[in-house]
């Protein structure tokens, strides 16, 4: 019996050892008192799931948005970009100028604030990062290409820096608000070298505490933040750690936060929102997301699609709400034109425009001669039945969507042929050679010269083959100045060019479905959407 | 001899490790899509620096000279680095390494002891419903994909019973659900294998012989049965074991652990060459050395093929 007691002891310590460790205890005011003065709060702990393993997470050098989730609380910028008010406010810079020209930018640094690893943070760590983003050895994927214009940087003093560029860049500052142009620590830099993306340093609220490639990302509360911008709720971070783990695959995305694997879930699939959004433990936190909605584009070159006609009847015959019901599950707003409806400079009067009309779509039809001569089902004109080549790729619900498309488009006699769902690089392909009718694209952006991405003459995503000198001229004057009138009056007739002409047939904006489990709090978003401020999270009962 | 047997079999791995790496330069060429595009279009650049990040990757100049760059940087052990992560990719597939070879290692483990209890069961019981019935659990690990079986076994053991974790890794209850998955497909392929060997074992005359001199039947087997039968098995474990090193790439990704499967996935969607030919250059080393490895052990378990060697 003697023997039999430490035996059990040791058995359950090993027990105990091997399986997951008990809560903290929590001290309750019942009990003894404890042997210290000091209260040692227990920590807060929060598991976050990102959606894809990022490829590649330095944000200087990779594109992805999910880098951006941890590392927007882990980065300072420059300046930031209040969502509400659209306005830009002082970050690491105290205060900034432009030239008459709109050539140079000035910034006033901020004084007092150290990176992580203890160096400071001065005008000579902005030409640093700066080098380092344009330099050709990095092959920036992102970053570099957010300055525009660039020419160079020139560190005036200590705390001031100056940039200067071949011509007027309107994005610029929009630019500088985000982490792909976040301020890293030279010294840190320096050291890493190649394998900087796992040992980084930065400014913000939360220290890069571990990275292990494609298993998770640990962020530890940083003790001596004092210099975050007037946005931000607090002074320094409220949670202690916060982990993140991958889920690439969307089925296991809701079981990860119903079973507590992860406290807050992002891009919930649709079908799991309503279950989580009812329940009591769970909410979904809808956040818009600004750029460019998911839209297809009207190859304009390629019969029958030349004909305005035809476009505009495609428009009319198409019922957005019912796509937006039956795949969305109302969790998103139907899109009516190219830009997001929060996206700064969305024309809202492209909301009057191609409301569901099938009768109108067939009249248009018969208009542009397309009529159903044979008998068989589907128009024809001069002998030439009316298919259309749909590319789609297969994210983003986009072959749902096509499927959809081509059943409500079937019943005003228009045939759809679509091969199956290709890759990324394929339809970059697929799109440059123009072997389409309709194609599908999506992508986010906080300020409207996204536009001219996709309705430039010269833009990679030209994929309506547009070849509008007037657009050009509107969307080149739109992203020099800086005056925001003139912008916002030269995006409102860019949108509006967009809809009369058809060039493209809008389907919804994109709505990050966020699950969160109830007992976290504090969690906001920034004004691209995706990237949450970490700052202020917490969780109100320790789990 | 057996420097010879040796020698002439590193030759032939040599020639296939050649063929897998010219046959990976060949194969991604043919895919649609450029690399360079599919890194910067979305980001804004503009055909020019396009054109120029494509010059500097080195996709402009023609395919042969491609190819002879290729090889030589191989031939010095160079991997090159990772054109989306801009890091060596010989450190990527290191990292990835450990996580592979863990899922590797013990999906062989339960395979092999899985596959090698049922074919055993289904050839000494032959003809029994207990043969039909195990035969019958081997086609299905065969047949059955892994990201189905994956997928039913999250769904059953993970949330409704919640025994182990859905996804994820750590400690060996993260390892035991993928290592099953994996395991029950492997053990198919070996099941069937090891009962047609041993049946065959069986009708030998010296298995008879053995029976007459009055040796206990569980020694006959042992020693006479199943030690013969072993190089077939071990051939079949080796050819599995070489290709789980090159990654499991459903089960990793149904199971969310990280390995080298995920990591050339990743590299084939966004055309990042160097990795993807890295993969498979490791992947087909592996491969060769296990069952370089695997042969050399069969010389020594089979006494009559070292009397052939020499």
């Amino acid at each position: 019996m003697k023997r039999l007691i430490p035996i059990l002891v040791l058995l359950s310590v090993l027990i105990a050892g091997c399986c997951d460790p008990l809560p903290p205890l929590t001290p309750t005011s019942t009990s003894e008192p404890f042997p210290s003065s000091d209260f040692t709060p227990t920590p807060i702990r929060l598991v976050y799931g990102l959606t894809l393993a990022p490829s590649g997470i330095d944000p200087h050098v990779n594109a992805s948005s999910e880098l951006g989730i941890p590392l927007t609380s882990m980065y300072d910028t420059l300046v930031y970009l209040d969502p509400n008010t659209g306005d830009f406010v002082p970050g690491l810079a105290e205060d900034w100028d432009v030239s008459e020209n709109e050539l140079v930018y000035t910034f006033y640094l901020r004084e007092g604030v150290t990176f992580h690893d203890g160096t400071s943070f001065d005008a000579e760590a902005v030409r640093f990062n700066l080098d380092r983003i344009t330099s050709p050895d990095l092959a920036s994927q992102k970053a570099s290409f957010m300055l525009g214009p660039y020419e160079r940087v020139e560190v005036v003093d200590d705390y001031t820096v100056r940039i200067y560029l071949s011509e007027p860049f309107a994005p610029l500052i929009d630019s500088f608000s985000q982490v792909y142009l976040g301020m890293a620590s030279p010294a840190a830099v320096e050291k890493w070298g190649s394998d900087y993306q796992l040992h980084q340093v930065g400014t913000g609220p939360f220290v890069f505490a571990e990275y292990i490639p494609q298993d998770h990302l640990l962020l530890r509360r940083n003790p001596d933040y004092a210099w975050g911008p007037e946005i931000y709720q607090h002074d320094a971070a409220l949670a202690d750690e916060i982990e993140f783990r991958f889920f690439v695959d969307p089925a296991t995305r809701s079981p990860a936060l119903e079973t507590g694997e992860v406290d807050i879930m992002g891009e919930i699939p649709p079908q799991d929102a309503g279950r989580l959004a009812e329940s009591d433990d769970f909410r979904i936190e809808a956040v818009p997301i600004p750029g460019v909605s998911l839209m297809f584009f009207l190859n304009t070159t390629r019969p029958p699609l030349d004909d305005v006609k035809v476009r505009q009847a495609l428009l009319f015959a198409t019922d957005r709400q019912a796509i937006v019901s039956t795949i969305f599950r109302d969790t998103s707003p139907v899109a009516y034109g190219p830009l997001a409806a929060n996206t700064f400079g969305y024309e809202s009067e492209v909301q009057d425009y191609y409301a569901y009309n099938p009768t109108q779509a067939a009249s248009l039809l018969d208009e542009a001669g397309w009529k159903d001569t044979d008998g068989d089902g589907i128009r024809d004109k001069d002998g030439e039945p009316l298919i259309l080549d749909m590319t789609l790729m297969g994210w983003g619900y986009m072959p749902e969507v096509g499927q959809l498309l081509a059943a409500q488009w079937s019943t005003l006699g228009i045939e759809v042929n679509s091969p199956p769902p290709v890759s990324y690089p394929e339809a970059l392909e697929i799109a440059g050679e123009g072997r389409y009718h309709l194609i599908p694209f999506n992508l986010s952006g906080s300020d409207p010269d996204i536009l001219r991405k996709f309705f430039h003459s010269q833009a990679s995503f030209n994929w309506s083959k547009l070849d509008d000198a007037e657009l050009d001229t509107w969307l080149e004057a739109a992203v020099r100045t800086s005056d925001w009138e003139e912008r916002e009056a030269l995006y409102s007739q860019i949108q509006l060019r967009v809809m009369t002409q058809a060039l493209v047939l809008p389907i919804r904006d994109y709505v990050n479905l966020n699950g969160v489990n109830d007992h976290v709090q504090g969690l906001r978003f920034d004004a691209q959407g995706w990237f949450p401020w970490l700052i202020d999270v917490t969780a109100s009962e320790i789990q | 001899m057996i420097a010879r047997y040796v020698g002439r079999r590193l030759a032939q791995a040599a020639f296939v490790l050649w063929l897998a790496v010219t046959l990976a330069f060949v194969a991604m060429q043919l895919t649609p899509g450029d690399p360079a595009q599919a890194l910067l279009a979305a980001s804004g650049a503009t055909e020019q620096e396009i054109a120029e990040r494509r010059a500097q990757l080195g996709l402009d100049a023609p395919l042969p000279l491609q190819y002879v760059r290729y090889i030589r940087r191989l031939a010095q052990a160079d991997l090159g680095q990772s054109w989306l992560h801009s890091r060596p990719v010989g450190q990527m597939i290191l990292e990835q390494l450990p996580a592979t070879a863990e899922l590797a290692v013990s999906a062989i483990l339960v395979g092999t002891a899985l596959g090698m209890a049922l074919g055993i069961l289904a050839a000494l019981r032959r003809s029994s419903w207990l043969d039909t019935a195990a035969t019958a659990v081997a086609v299905l690990g065969l047949s059955a994909p892994t990201y189905w079986s994956g997928l039913l076994a999250i769904l059953l053991f993970s949330l409704q019973l919640g025994w182990f974790p859905a996804a994820g890794e750590g400690d060996l209850r993260h390892l035991l659900l993928p290592s099953l998955v994996l395991g029950f497909a492997l053990a198919g392929s070996i099941a069937r294998l090891v009962r047609a060997r041993v049946l065959e074992v069986m009708e030998e005359p010296f298995v008879q012989a053995a029976r007459a001199r009055g040796l206990a039947p569980w020694r006959v087997f042992l020693v006479h049965v199943l030690r013969p039968a072993l190089p077939t098995a071990l051939t079949i474990v080796a050819l599995q074991f070489g290709f789980l090193l090159g990654g499991a790439v459903i089960t990793e990704s149904v199971f969310a652990r990280r390995g080298l499967g995920k990591l050339a996935v990743e590299a084939i969607i966004w055309r990042d060459l160097p990795v993807v030919r890295g993969v498979i250059v490791f992947g087909a080393l592996a491969y060769v050395l296990v069952n370089l490895a695997a042969d050399l052990a069969q010389a020594w378990l089979a006494p009559r093929l070292r009397e052939e060697l020499a």
